[in-house]
């Protein structure tokens, strides 16, 4: 943003964002657009993209302005244009909720600005024009901000899409938390008969090299015409520009900040290998089909669940913490095959364990390892966590046990029903058996 | 004629425009490699870039080599870039200021949309440092418009079938480019003009030496004619050349023109039709016609002129070519004006041509031979090329072939490539931080300033030289005699280096090392080269252990009395008596101190 003074100024001068402008100052004279201010750098400068297309700073101080004909639209304009749907294209539906892929830089924040509607999806990615597309935007956010509310908006949207012809809904989504929307659209939409696909991309669609582009053609791909009724997560399977992976939503995590294939499936194969080109290869075959059956809705979340990482030297009054503000369950995140500070006393969180259990609040454990399952007996430590009343969630993710734990709490009050029902495969987040090698 | 130059040189930084690894490009192999695709997207104002759309039009796959110490995830575009590199900006900063060019107050990194694959994010970063400025030269003042400072391309390392192959350990070395006003006034003051910029850019002794760490782009001009710029020129020696042909070929097509309008008067050309001809050619003599399909378009009243020269070897034919070959990826066309006999085409084969398009003695015709698709596509980019003739020189970027002519290479790009890099925040410039960059001495100041200790043969070598910091601090700090250090630095390691000696393994410190020893009486003059030698095979070895191994010590005075006894004693005559000693023992005495002995 530009300082108030220069905002004033602009103000008394009629000056716009867009508008052509002469800038004097000293012996110095620049020519060009004014353009707007991002939140980093001197707010006492001003930006003017000059007739070469670059952009410099100019200190407003002892400066000149003034204002010349012509006026520039600065970013871009979403097209009024409706797209009519055409026989024997097959039909998607594209729910948008923000994040990088499919939106356009907005230069007034020089943040994205989501772009929904099916023309403009089009126009960023033209391979689209062969399916008719049934776009609705439910929000522009960044995923980091998503709440359980949001989730239940989304299973809504995406079940009312499911109520329509359509053969498969793609959800467009921030990539930072889109393994823990995946879980929970797993777990809220009962009896799935068609594909739900989430996708994202790690750069931004204004660039070329973008990922959004093979990412969303391959969903469109994989939502139209696999046989997969799950909830997947399609994104780049490489650092190349070959091939995404869907992978089962509950059964995927964000594995590097910035890399194109971030997305790993973790303790299970990818579902599916997806080529730019419509090819799709299944690469697990374990997995729900496509059926005409009724899909159901369950949205109801608790949402007092903590999801706990433990590490050396914690102090286990974390736990009274959330006691105290009513929390109704806890997934914690240990190390190894499951453990958490056991012996030191003051420093053991096995006495929190014991508490929370007699109080009625559950108590899961997975492992910060991520890869592979934990362990109830092996180490006697392990047992001291396992008598004091922990439940051992197998090979499920952490953020995967918190969203299915919300869901659990959400129906069942009882601790040894949740019990069960942890430790019960709902959507494909326990796998008995762990596969030897990695995809 | 209207000329300016741009001027691309690599800065001798540590470390990468916009990220950790190391600005030297690597003599490493390629460990890994990753396959991307690339497409046109809009730009800040809402529009596709021309230039970006030509590329995509090509739909081609990039695959990017990748090295041990030059490659992060930064140049594989799966990281956000760091911030800019400081060391760079502030070269950048003193070279706007030896040019006389005003700093801007804040740097904005930009985003220039380059999608011939040559970055993998699809944009090069680059931001205006300084605006305006001025060089003097003897056709007096040439301006500067623009200093930038950007990051280097991928090198290109082969192309195939539909796949460019990049080398990333180039991509993000700092570059700084200098763009001048078009005030040159003629092919031999371009040429001036780059070697003074280059001149001054040495000056700094921050900026990376050897080829392709130079680049220089001309944009021309005729009256009548149109912006063309000139792409890579790497050879100063060339630029005369450079100019002097694309003034000719601008000249030419806009004489072109004329014969066009004679030629038409009102009537309009119309967009000839495409007819397929590969039954005329299918037991044809040449290879190159049995194709699967072959395609022809007549060129009403062109008769004659795709032959009109342009300059030597070129043809108002071969830029049609050129546009088949950039646009279609086509090896190339064939047209009437050429001599048919080299294909070799008959008589009777063109007879039947002309006939099946309905050729006459007025009009020419295009011949290409592919598959269908390729064919199609080529013929649509000669007829695209056909149509600019009746409007002259287009815009348009060209590349520099060997010869100093140049060929067709892309749109010229609009101001629609660049918008903000969000990844990097603006840099505010402090002007106090600016007031105290220390500035190199101007090359006519040093020259003077050395001329006083060298003559001028050597004092111009070193000037310039990359060795000159090495010089100054030898000079300077040793106190060794500036000739003996120029002579070793430029001229002994020369002839070295051209017997084949492996000279370019002797970093600074080693080179350093060996006046040390020298200033400390180590080893005469004459030994150099042979220490040298040594040292530049085996770099581990120190100085004053390879001189203990080659027996290459200083004679001490003891010693050189005793020699001088027993010559006298063998009856050498006086006369002689230097001359036999250093004849002898020349690699081992001073002669200023054997005539002191004597």
């Amino acid at each position: 943003m530009y300082s108030k003074e220069i905002q004033k100024k602009l103000k008394d001068l009629g000056v716009e964002i867009g508008d052509s402008v002469r800038v004097k100052r000293g012996d110095q004279v620049y020519e060009g657009i004014l353009m707007p201010k991002e939140e980093l750098g001197d707010s006492n400068a001003i930006v003017v993209k000059l007739s070469n297309g670059y952009a410099i700073g100019i200190k407003f101080e002892g400066a000149e302005l003034e204002k010349l004909s012509g006026h520039r639209q600065i970013g871009f304009k979403s097209s009024d244009e409706k797209i009519k749907h055409i026989a024997g294209k097959p039909l998607i539906s594209i729910i948008s909720t923000g994040g990088t892929v499919a939106s356009r830089v907005d230069y007034t924040t020089g943040g994205v600005q989501a772009s929904y509607n099916a023309s403009d999806l089009v126009s960023i990615v033209p391979e689209l024009g062969s399916f008719n597309i049934n776009s609705k935007f439910l929000f522009s956010m960044m995923s980091e901000d998503m709440t359980a509310e949001h989730w239940k908006e989304m299973a809504k949207a995406v079940y009312k899409e499911l109520k329509t012809d359509t053969s498969g809904i793609i959800v467009t989504h921030g990539t930072d938390t889109m393994h823990f929307s995946t879980a929970a659209l797993s777990f809220m939409l009962k009896d799935l008969n068609k594909p739900v696909v989430f996708t994202g991309s790690q750069r931004s669609s204004d660039r070329g090299s973008s990922d959004s582009f093979i990412n969303m053609i391959c969903s469109a791909n994989f939502a139209s015409k696999s046989d997969v009724a799950e909830v997947s997560l399609v994104m780049h399977g490489s650092s190349n520009d070959d091939f995404c992976y869907a992978h089962r939503g509950t059964k995927v995590r964000k594995l590097h900040t910035s890399k194109r294939d971030a997305f790993k499936s973790v303790n299970d194969e990818p579902l599916a290998k997806i080529f730019p080109d419509g090819k799709i290869e299944m690469t697990n075959c374990n997995y729900r089909k496509r059926c005409d059956g009724e899909v159901s809705l369950d949205d109801k979340l608790e949402e007092k669940v903590a999801l706990i990482k433990t590490y050396p030297g914690m102090d286990p009054g974390i736990f009274d913490f959330y006691i105290g503000k009513k929390f109704k369950g806890f997934v914690i995140e240990g190390t190894g095959l499951g453990h958490v500070p056991t012996t030191i006393e003051g420093r053991s969180v096995i006495p929190k364990i014991r508490e929370a259990t007699k109080a009625g609040i559950p108590v899961c454990i997975t492992s910060q390892c991520l890869f592979g399952r934990v362990h109830d007996f092996v180490y006697a430590n392990l047992r001291k966590e396992f008598e004091a009343g922990a439940m051992f969630c197998g090979d499920m993710l952490p953020e995967v046990a918190y969203v299915k734990l919300m869901h659990v709490l959400a129906h069942s009050k009882d601790l040894e029903e949740i019990r069960k029902m942890m430790l019960t495969n709902i959507a494909g987040e326990l796998n008995e058996r762990t596969p030897v090698f990695e995809l | 004629m209207k000329c300016g130059i741009e001027i691309h040189q690599r800065l001798a930084t540590e470390k990468k425009l916009f990220c950790g690894c190391s600005a030297q490009p690597s003599e490493d192999k390629p460990i890994a490699t990753v396959e991307r695709m690339q497409r046109a997207v809009a730009g800040e104002l809402g529009d596709v870039d021309l230039a970006a759309l030509h590329e995509y039009s090509r739909g081609r796959k990039y695959r990017y080599q990748i090295f041990p110490q030059t490659t992060c995830l930064v140049e594989l575009d799966e990281e956000p870039p760091h911030s800019m590199n400081g060391e760079a900006l502030e070269i950048a900063v003193e070279v706007c200021l030896l040019l006389n060019s005003k700093v801007v107050d804040e740097v904005e990194v930009m985003r220039k949309t380059v999608i011939d694959g040559s970055n993998t994010s699809g944009f090069q970063r680059t931001s205006i440092i300084g605006l305006g400025g001025f060089i003097e030269t003897s056709k007096g003042r040439v301006g500067i418009e623009a200093i930038c400072l950007e990051e280097e391309s991928s090198g290109i390392v082969g192309e195939k079938a539909g796949e460019i192959t990049y080398r990333l350990d180039r991509l993000g070395i700092p570059l700084v480019e200098i763009a001048t006003s078009p005030d040159i006034k003629d092919a031999k003051h371009a040429r001036e003009v780059a070697e003074k910029l280059g001149m001054i850019l040495r000056a700094t002794g921050k900026v990376q030496r050897g080829i392709g760490t130079i680049r220089q782009d001309i944009n021309i001009s005729v009256p009548e004619g149109a912006r063309v710029e000139v792409k890579g020129a790497q050879e100063l020696g060339l630029i005369e050349t450079i100019v002097d042909k694309e003034v000719r070929r601008q000249e030419k097509l806009v004489k072109i023109k004329g014969e066009l309008e004679k030629r038409f008067g009102k009537k309009r050309f119309e967009k000839p039709a495409v007819v397929e001809v590969t039954e005329i050619f299918k037991n044809s003599a040449s290879k190159l016609l049995r194709k699967e399909c072959l395609l022809a378009m007549k060129l009403t009243n062109f008769a004659g002129l795709l032959g009109e020269e342009l300059y030597e070897n070129r043809r108002l034919g071969t830029e049609l070519s050129d546009y088949a070959v950039a646009k279609a990826g086509v090896g190339g066309i064939i047209h009437s004006d050429e001599k048919l006999e080299k294909y070799p085409i008959s008589g009777e084969e063109v007879g039947r041509l002309r006939e099946k398009i309905g050729a006459g003695a007025h009009d020419a015709f295009v011949l290409v031979a592919g598959d269908r698709k390729t064919c199609m596509r080529a013929l649509e980019a000669v007829c695209e090329r056909v149509l600019q003739a009746f409007e002259g020189p287009q815009n348009e970027v060209r590349k520099v072939l060997p010869d100093g002519g140049t060929s067709y290479m892309r749109p010229m790009p609009g101001s629609a490539r660049l918008y903000p890099e969000t990844d990097v925040p603006p840099i505010e410039i402090s002007r106090k931080w600016v007031e105290g960059i220390k500035l190199p001495e101007m090359p006519e100041e040093r020259k003077a300033r050395l001329l006083k200790i060298l003559n001028e043969e050597l004092a111009e070598k070193i000037m310039l030289s990359e060795n000159y910091p090495l010089f100054e601090k030898v000079v300077g700090e040793l106190k060794v005699e500036a000739k003996f250090v120029a002579t070793t630095l430029e001229e002994t390691l020369v002839s070295l280096r051209r017997e084949g000696v492996p000279v370019e393994k002797l970093n600074e410190n080693k080179l350093m090392e060996l006046f040390i020893e020298y200033k400390c009486g180590k080893f005469v003059k004459a030994a150099i080269p042979e220490i040298l030698r040594r040292v530049s095979k085996n770099t581990g070895e120190s100085i004053s252990s390879a001189v203990e191994k080659l027996k290459l010590e200083k004679m001490g005075e003891a010693e050189l009395r005793k020699i001088v006894e027993e010559k006298k004693k063998a009856g050498v005559s006086s006369k002689t008596l230097i001359q036999e000693i250093m004849r002898e023992h020349r690699l081992r005495v001073d002669a200023e101190e054997l005539s002191k002995v004597i």
